[in-house]
């Protein structure tokens, strides 16, 4: 069983935004909701670094534990998935994500809550798998057909990583083994990045990373 | 090669004992300098920079987003994870055993104590206690906070303890209708805190004898009468709590109710907090009044049905009200606690009865 994972690679990301609408454009998600989003810190600043951010899938997952209804569960690939049929909207969830992952439509009375929507890691929900109600609540089910999140998959730096925790932290200490932790001006440079190449790495491992 | 090797050998020497010379010199005043240790290259770790900022550890990192809402530039907020251990660690244990002991010093006052007859029996006689509007609003009240206590606390405890017996399919049902009236119904609580306030504020004003009511416990303990005018200082103390809880209750709702108003998600934590806290200390509340205000004293209830209670009744409970009543029966049938006309000393009937 895979323990499926994001990783945003903070050296990498360009702030481009298309996995925001990939995300969007895949899922089909309601008005007003982002199930991910791209936030820039020191935005025009030196060490400005931009990082995708959506639900990630928790092993201890918050919104879970104060949930009035009980309606995450987590898979065998370690997602934490919800029912629609269950949730009631009370907004709990997004009280307790560290992550401001869950998303509500202003579909209730008076624009109040309506049931929330989250990142499903493109692995749809409880309904039937490929079927139309499991689109339209949770959109699409690319993990079924064997496929990774649609975000990740077109990410152009492939700075958003998805998959399989092992897999995903291997490629990750490659790049970092090869370039360091970072390679722009945050205390590193290229310069600085190249003394700390390992033995016998060089001009090896770059093609595998 | 023009230089002799001789000359060379002399020029070499002469560089050393300057380069001794110099070091010797400089070593006098301080210590020698420690030599450089083989370390690693110093480079500060750029990934614990980075996190450092998301996690906000030294200060609010603003970042900035293409997505709009509120806090969408946020990209970790902290006090998530404590509101999810406040609410599963500290709340909803504690607030079943702050009801459940509620419940339970209730009973016990009841097996103890019995129910507290009319003094001296009933006379027949009935005195005009509450006007039609005084009940509408007392039951307007009362009803509206029971579906409130109830669907309020379906959300909190029925994972627990509805949901295993029912199923998920059939609680989720439950839960939302309990959602949806809870939010519906909600506001109107609002009216029932100021209608209250307004109607029955002037009378709940605190006055003297309200202390001495307090020091002799409201009578509870032993048998000796004490004083009290239209409401009795218990009963104001319970109407100032209905107040304040209400209104923080209501208010703290309100802030749940609508999160279109760009609230930080702090804020309705905080809200959130506040809501359940006051609710279950509301709820604990009214546990006694409605244990005294229907078993626990004979002839009370039916000053909030009828609008009249009997006469002894209110000699016994409410003695200077009844005084009062009585004189001004033939004029007006609803009496009015005068804080004025309240001056005299419980007398004749404390002596009476003990």
């Amino acid at each position: 069983m895979a323990n499926m994972k994001f990783y945003c690679d903070a050296e990498r990301c360009i702030e481009c935004n298309a996995c925001v609408t990939a995300c969007k454009n895949e899922n089909e998600v309601p008005w007003g909701v982002n199930r991910r989003r791209v936030v820039t810190i020191k935005d025009g600043e030196p060490g400005e670094r931009s990082l995708s951010v959506a639900c990630m899938h928790c092993s201890d997952a918050p919104c879970a534990a104060v949930c009035p209804v009980d309606c995450f569960y987590t898979t065998e690939d370690g997602l934490v998935l919800h029912d629609k049929d269950i949730c009631i909207g009370c907004g709990y969830c997004f009280y307790a994500c560290p992550f401001g992952a869950p998303q509500f439509p202003e579909s209730g009375a008076f624009a109040s809550r309506g049931k929330m929507d989250k990142c499903t890691f493109c692995a749809g929900g409880p309904a039937e798998t490929g079927s139309a109600a499991e689109h339209r609540k949770y959109g699409s089910n690319r993990l079924a057909e064997g496929k990774l999140p649609l975000c990740a998959e077109m990410c152009s730096t492939k700075a958003l990583l998805a998959g399989d925790a092992d897999v995903i932290s291997d490629i990750y200490r490659m790049r970092v083994v090869n370039r360091g932790a970072s390679v722009l001006d945050w205390g590193v440079n290229y310069d600085k990045a190249s003394l700390r190449q390992s033995k016998g790495m060089k001009g090896k491992v770059s093609s595998k990373g | 090669m023009t230089q002799s090797p001789t000359r060379h050998h002399r020029s070499w020497w002469l560089v050393c004992i300057l380069a001794f010379t110099a070091l010797w010199a400089s070593s006098v005043p301080a210590q020698p300098a420690p030599p450089p240790a083989a370390s690693p290259i110093m480079v500060p770790n750029p990934s614990t920079d980075l996190w450092r900022a998301v996690r906000q550890r030294e200060a609010a990192v603003a970042g900035r987003t293409q997505v709009q809402g509120v806090q969408t530039g946020v990209l970790i907020q902290k006090s998530g994870e404590d509101f999810r251990n406040y609410r599963r660690e500290d709340f909803i244990g504690p607030a079943g055993m702050v009801l459940g002991g509620a419940a339970v010093l209730v009973l016990l006052f009841y097996f103890a104590r019995g129910e507290i007859p009319i003094p001296d029996g009933r006379s027949g006689k009935k005195i005009r206690r509450f006007p039609d509007f005084d009940r509408v609003l007392h039951w307007f009240t009362a009803i509206l906070f029971i579906f409130l206590a109830l669907t309020g606390l379906t959300l909190l405890f029925g994972r627990f303890f509805l949901l295993p017996v029912i199923g998920p399919e059939a609680f989720a049902v439950i839960a939302s209708a309990c959602k949806e009236g809870h939010n519906l119904f909600g506001p109107l609580f609002l009216f029932s805190v100021l209608g209250m306030l307004i109607r029955w504020g002037s009378r709940n004003l605190p006055h003297a004898y309200d202390l001495k009511w307090i020091l002799k416990g409201g009578g509870i303990i032993g048998t000796a009468h004490v004083s009290a005018g239209f409401f009795n200082a218990g009963e104001k103390i319970w109407f100032w709590s209905v107040i304040l809880l209400g209104a923080t209750v209501t208010a703290s709702g309100l802030v749940l109710l609508f999160p279109v108003f760009g609230q930080a998600r702090e804020i309705m934590q905080l809200a959130l907090v506040v809501h359940g806290i006051v609710a279950v200390l509301f709820i604990a509340g009214s546990f006694g009044h409605i244990y005294i205000g229907t078993l626990g004293t004979q002839g009370s209830l039916e000053s909030m049905t009828t609008g009249y209670v009997d006469e002894n009744w209110a000699q016994g409970h409410h003695d200077l009200w009844h005084k009062q009543a009585t004189g001004a029966q033939a004029s007006s049938g609803a009496a009015t606690d005068k804080k004025t006309h309240v001056t005299a000393e419980p007398g004749a009937a404390a002596v009476e009865r003990t």
